[in-house]
């Protein structure tokens, strides 16, 4: 107990959380007389998943494709197609960092790379200041549930879950999550004189003309699995392949020197989730022997009686893990443990995953650790507590959609079945 | 995005903190790189010949595994692994340094334990002459596990270190009118 309070205070305090799972693995370890080699035989279970070969694929393809000029051209298009519409700026910027989060992985890249060319823009259409930082703010983590976003991939494999499944699964949810914050910039939009462009054959021609290059890949990402001809892993490896002859070779937008530094920048994030992910297999495997599991479920079914109270605890929890933890700590911490109780009360595996991914996405917004709060109050020169006062009307909007999505499982499920 | 160290320190300790970087750089880049090709080259032979290479799935598994923790040491020497952090924020400056030391000492020890056992594991696979790959020793791909929980674990003693000067420095300031 002394130890676990330890760790919590170490965890706290900033100690990385790879340390924390493996030292409680090894001392769990240690104490069940297991041989600590245990723990590095885990870890080399990273060797044993074939499907993580997409993670290092799509997080390089993402990285490359915001150090180019995709950001700004991806920005221009939906500017010609959407412009006209009332609110489309806001718009504009929802759909963009929906598309760029999907591709890049949800790890606050789309902010960086989206949010310095839409924040100034919103402010130039005329848009209110506080308005535009808490809608940047809260974008830059909205196409978490669209493949082939990170976290899906990763729940799939903590989970064993068919990613496919995964895929389709998020598509409604997902697009609900846009449709709720649509509307509300629509509502706060009216009545505001926002410029609107009106739409021009001519500037979108020349808007298709300018993205030609990368208007395919979402076709061969998306067409190529939810067809069946790729799977994810070589829908991956086509991605990589694909942005990195654009951008490289054909585009000359990125430089052969600049290259291996991009490849660093994205393996360094890989490398920190997989490590994770390598610990927690170690310690997941400690808590099944400790039957730490079996003994939560059985005090999760004594005390709450039905599916929509036990979906409504589990709100609760996640809200609070994803106020603490990252999303990828708490995919392979928290997932198997939630895993069998939600089976018990009958909660597909796949529903639970889109529920858990979508409420971890609040978890981006919320102090005190939410990543998007901190990099947009760093980005954009502005204290942390106006940050999340501007961003909290989104947050809500949000939490209604996490609740729909919580409550009507046909909305993840219609599609897969 | 970051870049090689600049040349603030030692001349002779910046020399080498930047060949280091361009080390672990270079490493990553032809990990990856190798595994972009070969998962491309899979592709390529599937569609074309219908065919592919009987290795070539496995050595794909292993090189994540390699690409994923050079990529830690990577994150290590910038001190940038996933983290809560939600304390030291509100502690006064110099007790954040001392935790800030404590948590590297920590990370050091952990990482340490870890490339120990890791070197267990390897020295038994050598001994138990496991293979990968159609009969390749599956030790010298496993080896990857204690070198670079080793290499972690000595990075955090260098940011130990770095912060132990800082402290100092800053106590003698302090002191010197």
């Amino acid at each position: 107990m002394a130890v676990t309070l330890l760790l919590v205070l170490l965890a706290l305090l900033g100690a990385p959380l790879f340390t924390l799972i493996a030292a409680s693995a090894l001392l769990g370890f240690q104490r069940s007389d297991i041989s600590l080699t245990a723990v590095p035989i885990e870890i080399f279970g990273i060797a044993e998943m074939p499907i993580l070969l997409a993670i290092p694929l799509f997080t390089f393809a993402g990285y490359l494709l915001s150090e180019s000029q995709a950001p700004a051209r991806l920005v221009r298009l939906s500017e010609a197609l959407l412009g006209w519409l009332p609110g489309g700026l806001a718009i504009i910027a929802l759909v963009t960092c929906a598309l760029f989060t999907a591709l890049t992985g949800a790890s606050g890249v789309t902010i960086i790379a989206l949010g310095a060319l839409l924040y100034p823009a919103l402010a130039q259409a005329g848009y209110p200041e506080r308005f535009n930082l808490g809608l940047v703010t809260a974008s830059g983590s909205l196409g978490l549930l669209f493949a082939p976003s990170l976290p899906l991939i990763l729940y799939g494999v903590v989970a064993e879950v068919s990613i496919d499944q995964l895929f389709l699964a998020g598509l409604l949810p997902g697009l609900l999550m846009l449709v709720i914050l649509s509307a509300y910039c629509l509502w706060v939009s009216r009545g505001q004189p926002v410029r609107r462009e009106p739409a021009s054959a001519r500037s979108i021609v020349a808007a298709l003309r300018e993205s030609a290059w990368e208007i395919p890949l979402p076709f061969i990402v998306l067409g190529g699995i939810y067809s069946g001809y790729f799977a994810v892993s070589e829908a991956a490896a086509v991605t990589a392949v694909y942005v990195l002859v654009v951008e490289v070779l054909v585009r000359r937008e990125i430089t052969l020197r600049q290259l291996p530094v991009i490849m660093r920048e994205s393996m360094v994030l890989v490398g920190g989730i997989l490590l994770i992910l390598g610990v927690s297999l170690a310690s997941t495997n400690y808590l099944i022997d400790a039957e730490v599991p079996q003994r939560l479920l059985g005090f999760v079914t004594e005390h709450v009686g039905t599916r929509t109270t036990f979906l409504l605890v589990l709100l609760l929890f996640l809200l609070l893990v994803g106020a603490i933890l990252d999303i990828f700590s708490a995919l392979v911490l928290v997932v198997p443990l939630i895993l069998p109780v939600a089976a018990a009360f009958g909660v597909d595996p796949v529903h639970l995953g889109i529920v858990f991914l979508a409420t971890m996405q609040l978890g981006y917004l919320t102090p005190p650790v939410g990543l998007n709060l901190f990099i947009a109050s760093y980005r954009f020169g502005q204290s942390i507590v106006r940050v999340y006062l501007a961003t909290f009307p989104f947050l809500l909007m949000l939490l209604l959609a996490v609740l729909v999505i919580a409550f009507v499982p046909s909305l993840s499920l219609w599609l897969v079945r | 995005m970051a870049q090689a160290p600049a040349a603030d320190r030692p001349l002779l300790l910046a020399r080498a903190e930047r060949a280091g970087w361009w080390l672990e750089t270079g490493i990553l880049a032809a990990l990856l790189a190798t595994l972009i090709l070969l998962a491309a080259g899979q592709i390529l032979l599937r569609n074309l010949y219908g065919t592919g290479l009987p290795w070539a799935d496995e050595a794909l598994r292993l090189l994540v595994l390699w690409t994923a923790l050079f990529g830690a040491v990577a994150a290590s020497r910038e001190d940038r692994h996933i983290r809560i952090d939600v304390l030291s924020r509100f502690l006064p400056p110099r007790l954040r340094a001392g935790v800030a030391l404590l948590l590297d000492l920590f990370t050091s020890a952990v990482s340490g334990v870890l490339a120990w056992y890791s070197l267990d594991f390897v020295l038994d696979s050598h001994r138990f002459a496991d293979t990968v790959l159609n009969g390749l020793p599956a030790w010298a791909f496993q080896a990857v596990l204690p070198l670079c929980f080793a290499l972690i674990a000595w990075r955090y003693l260098v940011w130990a270190l770095r912060r132990l000067l800082q402290l100092q420095q800053r106590a003698g300031v302090e002191v010197q009118p």
